[in-house]
This record gives structure tokens, C-alpha cells and sequence, in this order.
């Protein structure tokens, strides 16, 4: 039987009904899905038939011994997921082609752990030229191209909320700046020099900055919860979508307080640039 | 008659407790008076000409403006008439910054519906008429203090209101200056505008052919019973 | 002086600032048109992807997708029954394999029936015969990636062996290339050869005989692709038929969603940032300029007039910048489509992003609402603005 054996037996869950076949402890054990469990409103002990046919033709008892959550699969994200688990031979068993006689030693996939990770392309490629027919795929390789792309993706879509917070921020600061125009007037005209006034708004951007950061990574949080507990919901599944991480909140507070006293001090400078005669007069 | 005034009072709630700022004030304006009100500070000068100006509608009493009861009118028609038929002048001039001299004549034009001609002929009028003609280009920022105001006087006149009111006009000038503003205020009055002008000047004051003083709240004839 | 020219003057006061805000809604509105762009993107790329196949109806064993899952059984007499309804024009068996060029590379074997229409198209040589002459070697049709990497031409020879989960080794089978084709659904680096049916299934040992993933049909101009549907179904109740509508509505349901949550979270939070922008900016304008509005309402501007000075400066602002925002958005638009297309398994002719006038309509209205409302506090700021009061607080000041 072609196609993935797997695929096959998702597809045959379908005709799952629940019901003692046989005596319970002759049937084999299987874990089930949880999305399958609540879908069918199945239960741990239960005996459930299994056919690999699409049509449910001979059908075997299989015990459900427990419950798993599957993988989550960005790649798979929408799928149902629809399976269970058997022990090898019980598959081999169930979709074997009575008409193939190699068909209890046929498998479609096997995964192989190596001592070294490292070494998977010269595995992949020294077991392709020993055994022809048999093609190897580094896992790594196939998995790590859709996240490397998602995150390009989200990535650039920072930048673009960055460069757009970043003139944001600079409005308010010229505006905040265009509001001291006469205390810094005043304060030139006392005597306090240029230097001494940006050293008084690094100061204060630096704290307002920090606060600000410190603020936005404790919503990022709250957020967080928020998108994981809907698209979790939404998609029925355990995969995380967002998740801040130190790195990500350091990296945030990194970028986010240089901005801030760097659009605090431009929005100033273009202030303390005038003379103290301009900056006083209405 | 212009403005009647009866008994006018304004109390202003405040966190500390109510706060009267006008008492029983009662008065009239008649083309082309010319009055001068006295007071120290707080005494609620600045409250009656608001009230008068239907910029500030009073706790008690009423306002007759040509007759008609304010108190009856909208916030719409309030603003209708301090656009047409009263000019303001604020002691800091209050002229908008990013309009030339020229521009802050023409606004109240605008919107009182005057065509683009109309506008023109007005505002070169009144711009020679305060003698800055010259300078109808510069933004306020370009312009004296002296000038400012005169700018505002023009502003003030731009839809040929009956009524101008002047809260303290000279005060942000100097003697020299506020002469001149005063001179300028006289030829108003003479040209026909009645003008009530709130004032600390003695000499600002003195030009005026009524003089009242405020205390308290309260409106006396300067020097008399009120 | 009218609004419009008031608020042009009132924006253009500061030019900083109003520079600084016009490139704030710049930004972030080349972000709204790209979410919205990419919300439908996916599904318009698919539409003229499956329309440019020229087969409206498909038929599939199960649900699960083609190659996926299991085959459809007997086909052949499948075709000739749905070829017979008079709600369809013609029908297409096509079978999904995996092939190898022993000992160089593997690639993607297509089994093919008969039409006069090609399911691909043909960019050098001829399409597949309708039959395969006796005695002759099977005809080949392979993609440029195959045919630049074998250096085939048409004419020349190619030896395939079939990759199966079989038991069995799987025969030889020398074929001739006959073409060099487009396949509409190849993945930038894809190895695609497609060879007719009673071929493939030679290469398969016969194991495969009378057995498709797909079949794609075409209906009648008088029916169209629902009639035939609903037709097919009473005949072979238990296949899945469906129309391209019909698998699209699916595919947006399910594989394409999570692109449409992505768009619909970072619209949300676009249009949000945008109002922040346009509401602090403005009420920071009016809170230095109350003087000003109390004065001008001193002097006889109705509260009517500051509300529309307010509303025009908000859609100056919002206006100049929702424009900038076009421009900026479509090259934005086609960096993320680039960088999208970049996972595997993704057809070359797909796009995330695709341009359609619904977008830019919805684009125009979610931010001018947003424009509005953005507005709404500075103005009622504005409106209430005690006038007395304020010219008081600012003369003592």
C-alpha cells in the first residue's frame, strides 16, 4: 500500500466508532490524540475500531491506554490533528496488503537520531550512495527554512513599526521641546550653557526611556498571554506563537532607550541651536 | 443703544469655595461712547467686559444686546455677534502666529462671509488706518509690541463692529507705545465705534468721556455712587 | 480663509512636527495597505493559479489533499462516467509520484490523461500525445530545472525508475522527451516530469494500475462548475468533488488562516497605533494653542469652525501621510512577498501580496475613520474650551 501509512491511518480515524469489540485485554493499546479524544468524545480505557480502509472494511479493536498532545507543527497548523499512536507491528498489521508479501516488513519512513547532528548531510549523503533508492533528508534542513522565513518576515515587519514609533517619538519630542522654548530661553539667559541643559535632558530622556521601555516589555508580556491563549484556542493546538524571551525583552530595552535620549537630545538641540533672544520671544 | 446691562452678577464655583467676582452690575452703552473702567486687580473688571463681549454668560441679571436678550441666544448667535458686531483687544494681543499681519485682519472677514474683494479693500483700509500697511507681510513674531496691537486694534474693527472692548490694551506696551495705542483707540471712538476699555492707566483712562470704577465686584461712577 | 487653508497654516506652523507625524501615518499606513493586501493576497494568488490551469471542478478520493491521501480506485471508468454527463466538457486523470534519474537526482513523476488542453505549458518541443504509440518509448515532458540540469533537449532519452513505498524494486523505463515545460504549481526548485498515465503506472510496476490522485475537470459553459458539481456527486457520492471556489473557501478556512490572523492582528494594531499618533499629536497641538482657540472663539468663531480647523488638520495629516503611505506600501509589499515566498514547498507563481482595488477602498476607509477618531478628543477639547477662563489664565500667565 503507497502513500504514507501514516496519512492513511488519519485519514481511517474517521470511521472510529467506540464500542467493545473484543474482550479488553485482548485488544492491542494505542494513545489518541487530544484534539481526537474531544472531537469523538473518547475516553482513556475506552475500546475504539480501527480499518484502514476509507470505508471502514475490516476493522480491528484497539485499546485507548492514554492521551497525547501532538506535536505542534507551524507547518501543520491548521490540520486537525486527528491521530493516534500504535505500536509498530499493530500498524504494519492493520494496513498491510494481504497481496504483498514483504508488505509486514515495509516501512515508509525511518527517523534517525545521530550521536553527532552535525554529521546529517554526510549520513544523508554517504547513505544514498551505499543503498540507491534510498533517500536521506537532514530533518533540520527541511524544518529550519518556513521559521527562518517566518522570521525574516516578522522581522521586517519590526522595522517598519520601529522607523514609524521612531518618527512618532520625534514629534512628541520636538513638540515637548517647542513647549520649554522659553524656560530654556530663560535658563540661557541666566547663564547655564548648552551642554549643561543637555546634560539635564539626557538625564531625563534616559529615565523617561527606561520607564518606557521597562513599561512596553511588561505589556509585550501581557500580550503575550493574550495572542498565545486565542490562537491556541482558535487552532486547537499547544504551539507557542508568541513568546518573549530575555534575549527579545533585552534586545528591545536596548533599542528602545538610545531611540528615546537620542530623539529627546535631536529635539533639543534643534531648541538650544537658537539664540537665547529667538527662544524668549513670543 | 448698544449694550444694556442690568444687574449683573457672576459667581465662580470654585474647589475652596464660590468666588463673586461681579455684583449688581448695570450699565449702557450708546453709539459712540467711550468708557473707561478703573479697578485694582481681581475686582472683576475683565469678568464684565467677558459678559458684555457675550464671551461669558452671567450668574444673574441680564444683557441687552440691540435689544435683544443674550441669555435667549445660542452659543452660535453669541459668536455671530462678537464676529460682527463687537471687536476685541486683548492686553497680549492674542494675534494668531502663523498668519501674517495682512491674514489676521482678513480672518474674522472670512468668516463672517465677506467676498475675496470685499476682504482686500477692508484689510488694506484698516492696515493704512493703524498706519502698518507696510509691514501687512510680517508674521507677529516680525512685528513690536506697539505694532502687535495695532494689528489686533485692526483685527478688531475688521467687520465694522459698534462696540470694541478693550481689556487693559496698553498694558504689555511701554509710555511711548501706549500713547500711541491710545491715540489710535481715540480716533476709533471718534470715527464713530463706541469703546469700553478696562484699564490700570490714569492716562489711558482719562481719555475717556466716562470714567467708572470697579470694587469688589461692584460699578461706580468714578468718584461716586454706582 | 476656509478650513482647509486655516488648517494647511496651523500644520505647516510647526514643520518639524508635522513632517515628523506625516511620516509616522507614512510608515504605519504602508503597514495597514500590506496587511491588507496580504489578508486576501494568498487567495487571489490561488484563484488564478488554479483558473490558470483552465479546470474548474476536481475530484479527490478523500479530503485530504492530492498525494496525500488515498487514490481514487478505477478510474478509468470514473472518466468515461463523468465524461458522459452533459455538465462536463472534458475530464483529466493525474496521478502524483516520485521518480529518480538513478544515481544523479530525484523528482517529482506526474502521470497524466489525455486532453487536448495542457495541464502545463509547453515552452519548447510538443505537449504529451493523446496516446502513446505501440512499441515506441513513452513520451516525457520535464521542467527548465530538469532540462538545464540533465541539458535535455526534446528528442533526447531519459531513464526513470518510480520511488514508491513498494516492497518490490521498481522497473527502468526509458522515456523521450518530447517537451520542456511550465508547471503552474512548481516550486522554484522543483524537478518536475510528467509522462501519460498507462507510463506511469508501467514505472510503477503496475501496482498503481487504474489508480489517480485527482482528477480535474472542466464544465460545460451551460452548467458551470456548481451544476457539475452537485452532478458528479449523485453519481460518486462517496468522493470529494469540489469546485476551485469550493477549494479555495476551504484553503482560506484552514491553510491560508493563519496569514489572515497575522493580517488582522497587525491591521488592529496598526490603525491602534495610528490613532495614538494622530490623537497625541493633535491634542498636544491644541493643548499649546488653547490661547489661540480662545481668542478666535473670542473673536466669533463658532465652535462649528474649530471643530472643522481640528478635523481638517487631523485629515491633512492623516491625508498626506495615507498617501505617502501607497508608494512606500506596495515596495514594502514586495520585499515581505519575497521574503514570504522564501518557504518551501510554496508554488513560484504564488504571492502573499496582491494588489486588488478592494484593499486600497478599505485602506481609504479604515483610515479615515481612523483619522476621525482620532480627532474626536482634541476637538471636543477644543469645543469645550472655556473662553474667559482661558484668555484670564493666559493673560496672569
Amino acid at each position: 500500500m503507497r502513500g504514507s501509512k501514516t496519512v492513511l491511518l488519519a485519514t481511517a480515524i474517521a470511521l472510529v466508532c467506540a464500542g467493545v469489540a473484543h474482550a479488553t485485554g485482548d485488544a492491542p493499546d494505542i494513545l489518541v490524540s487530544r484534539q481526537l479524544l474531544e472531537a469523538r468524545d473518547l475516553s482513556v480505557g475506552e475500546v475504539v475500531s480501527l480499518s484502514a480502509s476509507r470505508t471502514g472494511e475490516s476493522p480491528r479493536p484497539f485499546h485507548i491506554a492514554g492521551v497525547y498532545e501532538p506535536t505542534p507543527d507551524p507547518m501543520r497548523l491548521t490540520h486537525k490533528h486527528w491521530s493516534v499512536r500504535l505500536h509498530l507491528s499493530d500498524m504494519l498489521e492493520l494496513t498491510a496488503d494481504p497481496d504483498d508479501p514483504l508488505a509486514l516488513e515495509s516501512v515508509s519512513r525511518i527517523n534517525v537520531a545521530l550521536v553527532d547532528p552535525g554529521d546529517a548531510p554526510d549520513f544523508a549523503r554517504d547513505l544514498h550512495a551505499r543503498v540507491p533508492g534510498l533517500f536521506a533528508t537532514p530533518a533540520a534542513e527541511k524544518d529550519a527554512t518556513a521559521f527562518v522565513v517566518l522570521e525574516r518576515f516578522h522581522f521586517a515587519i519590526a522595522i517598519v513599526t520601529v522607523l514609524g514609533s521612531t518618527a512618532f517619538l520625534l514629534a512628541l519630542m520636538v513638540m515637548r521641546a517647542d513647549e520649554r522654548r522659553e524656560t530654556v530661553g530663560i535658563l540661557r539667559l541666566v547663564g547655564l550653557t548648552r551642554a549643561r541643559i543637555l546634560l539635564t535632558v539626557l538625564v531625563e530622556g534616559l529615565c523617561v526611556a527606561l520607564a518606557g521601555a521597562v513599561v512596553g516589555v511588561l505589556f509585550a508580556i501581557a500580550m503575550e498571554g493574550v495572542f498565545n491563549a486565542f490562537f491556541q484556542w482558535y487552532y486547537d493546538t499547544a504551539l507557542v506563537f508568541v513568546h518573549v524571551t530575555p534575549g527579545i525583552a533585552g534586545r528591545c530595552v536596548a533599542l528602545a532607550v538610545p531611540l528615546g535620549v537620542l530623539a529627546g537630545l535631536v529635539a533639543s538641540w534643534t531648541l538650544l541651536r537658537r539664540d537665547i533672544v529667538a527662544l524668549l520671544r513670543r | 443703544m448698544i449694550v444694556e446691562a442690568r444687574g449683573l452678577g457672576k459667581v465662580f464655583p470654585m474647589a475652596a469655595g464660590p468666588v463673586t467676582a461681579l455684583q449688581d452690575a448695570s450699565l449702557k452703552v450708546h453709539e459712540g461712547d467711550y468708557i473707561a473702567i478703573q479697578g485694582p486687580s481681581g475686582c472683576g473688571k475683565s469678568t464684565l467686559l467677558h459678559i458684555l463681549g457675550c464671551v461669558e454668560t452671567p450668574t444673574t441679571g441680564s444683557l441687552l444686546f440691540d435689544g435683544h436678550d443674550v441669555a435667549t441666544l445660542g452659543d452660535f448667535e453669541r459668536s455671530r455677534i462678537r464676529l460682527t458686531k463687537v471687536g476685541f483687544v486683548f492686553q497680549r494681543f492674542f494675534l494668531l502666529p502663523m498668519l501674517t499681519a495682512w491674514e489676521n485682519v482678513e480672518l474674522p472677514q472670512g468668516e463672517a462671509g465677506a467676498s475675496k474683494s470685499e476682504r482686500r479693500d477692508r484689510t488694506a483700509e484698516l492696515l493704512e488706518y493703524v498706519g502698518l500697511r507696510e509691514r501687512a507681510g510680517h508674521l507677529p513674531s516680525q512685528l513690536s509690541g506697539g505694532e502687535m496691537q495695532r494689528v489686533a486694534i485692526a483685527r478688531a474693527l475688521a467687520n465694522r463692529p459698534g462696540l470694541v472692548l478693550a481689556d487693559e490694551p496698553t498694558g504689555e506696551l511701554d509710555e511711548a507705545t501706549g500713547e500711541q495705542v491710545a491715540d489710535l483707540l481715540d480716533r476709533v471712538n471718534a470715527d464713530g465705534t463706541a469703546m469700553v476699555v478696562v484699564t490700570h492707566n490714569p492716562l489711558l483712562a482719562a481719555r475717556a468721556t466716562r470714567q467708572l470704577e470697579m470694587r469688589s465686584g461692584r460699578l461706580f461712577e468714578s468718584g461716586g455712587a454706582s | 480663509m476656509r478650513p482647509l487653508f486655516f488648517a494647511w497654516r496651523s500644520l505647516t506652523r510647526q514643520p518639524a512636527r508635522a513632517v515628523l507625524g506625516i511620516a509616522g501615518i507614512a510608515a504605519v499606513g504602508a503597514l495597514l495597505f500590506d496587511m491588507l493586501l496580504l489578508s486576501r493576497g494568498l487567495v487571489l494568488s490561488f484563484s488564478d493559479l488554479l483558473d490558470s490551469v483552465g479546470f474548474d471542478v476536481r475530484i479527490t478520493a478523500t479530503e485530504a489533499l492530492p498525494s496525500s491521501g488515498p487514490p481514487i480506485e478505477s478510474v478509468s471508468e470514473v472518466v468515461r462516467t463523468v465524461k458522459a454527463l452533459p455538465e462536463i466538457d472534458d475530464a483529466v486523470p493525474i496521478a502524483f509520484g516520485r521518480g529518480a534519474v538513478p544515481g544523479v537526482m530525484s523528482l517529482d513523476l506526474i502521470g497524466s490523461g489525455p486532453t487536448e488542453r495542457n495541464v502545463w505549458k509547453v515552452l519548447e518541443g510538443e505537449a504529451l500525445p493523446s496516446q502513446e504509440e505501440e512499441g515506441a518509448e513513452p513520451a516525457l515532458v520535464v521542467n527548465r530545472n530538469v532540462a538545464e540540469l540533465l541539458e535535455l533537449v526534446p528528442g533526447d532519452e531519459l531513464t526513470l525508475t518510480a520511488i514508491g513505498s513498494e516492497a518490490t524494486a521498481l522497473p527502468k523505463v526509458v522515456f523521450v522527451v518530447v517537451g520542456v515545460a511550465d508547471f503552474y504549481f512548481d516550486t522554484p526548485d522543483a524537478r518536475t516530469a510528467a509522462a501519460l498515465l498507462p507510463a506511469y503506472w508501467r514505472a510503477y510496476g503496475e501496482t498503481r494500475r487504474d489508480e489517480a490522485d485527482m482528477l480535474l475537470l472542466r464544465s460545460s459553459a451551460e452548467a458551470g462548475p456548481e451544476s457539475a458539481v452537485a452532478a458528479i456527486r449523485e453519481v460518486y457520492p462517496d468522493l470529494n468533488v469540489f469546485s476551485n471556489e469550493q477549494f479555495l473557501t476551504r484553503f482560506q478556512r484552514t491553510e491560508f488562516s493563519y496569514f489572515r490572523q497575522i493580517s488582522f492582528a497587525l491591521s488592529t494594531v496598526t490603525l491602534f497605533f495610528a490613532f495614538l499618533l494622530v490623537t497625541t499629536l493633535l491634542t498636544v497641538s491644541v493643548n499649546q494653542r488653547f490661547a489661540e482657540i480662545a481668542s478666535l472663539r473670542a473673536l466669533g468663531f463658532a465652535r462649528r469652525r474649530i471643530v472643522a480647523d481640528l478635523l481638517w488638520e487631523s485629515a491633512l495629516m492623516v491625508g498626506t501621510g495615507g498617501l505617502i503611505a501607497l508608494p512606500v506600501g506596495g515596495l514594502l509589499a514586495s520585499r515581505l512577498d519575497t521574503i514570504l515566498k522564501a518557504m518551501p514547498g510554496l508554488p513560484e507563481r504564488l504571492h502573499f501580496f496582491v494588489m486588488e482595488p478592494r484593499a486600497a477602498l478599505l485602506y481609504v476607509a479604515l483610515l479615515t475613520g481612523t483619522g476621525i477618531l482620532a480627532a474626536l478628543y482634541p476637538v471636543y477639547l477644543a469645543a469645550r474650551l472655556p473662553i474667559a477662563a482661558t484668555l484670564r489664565k493666559e493673560t496672569v500667565s
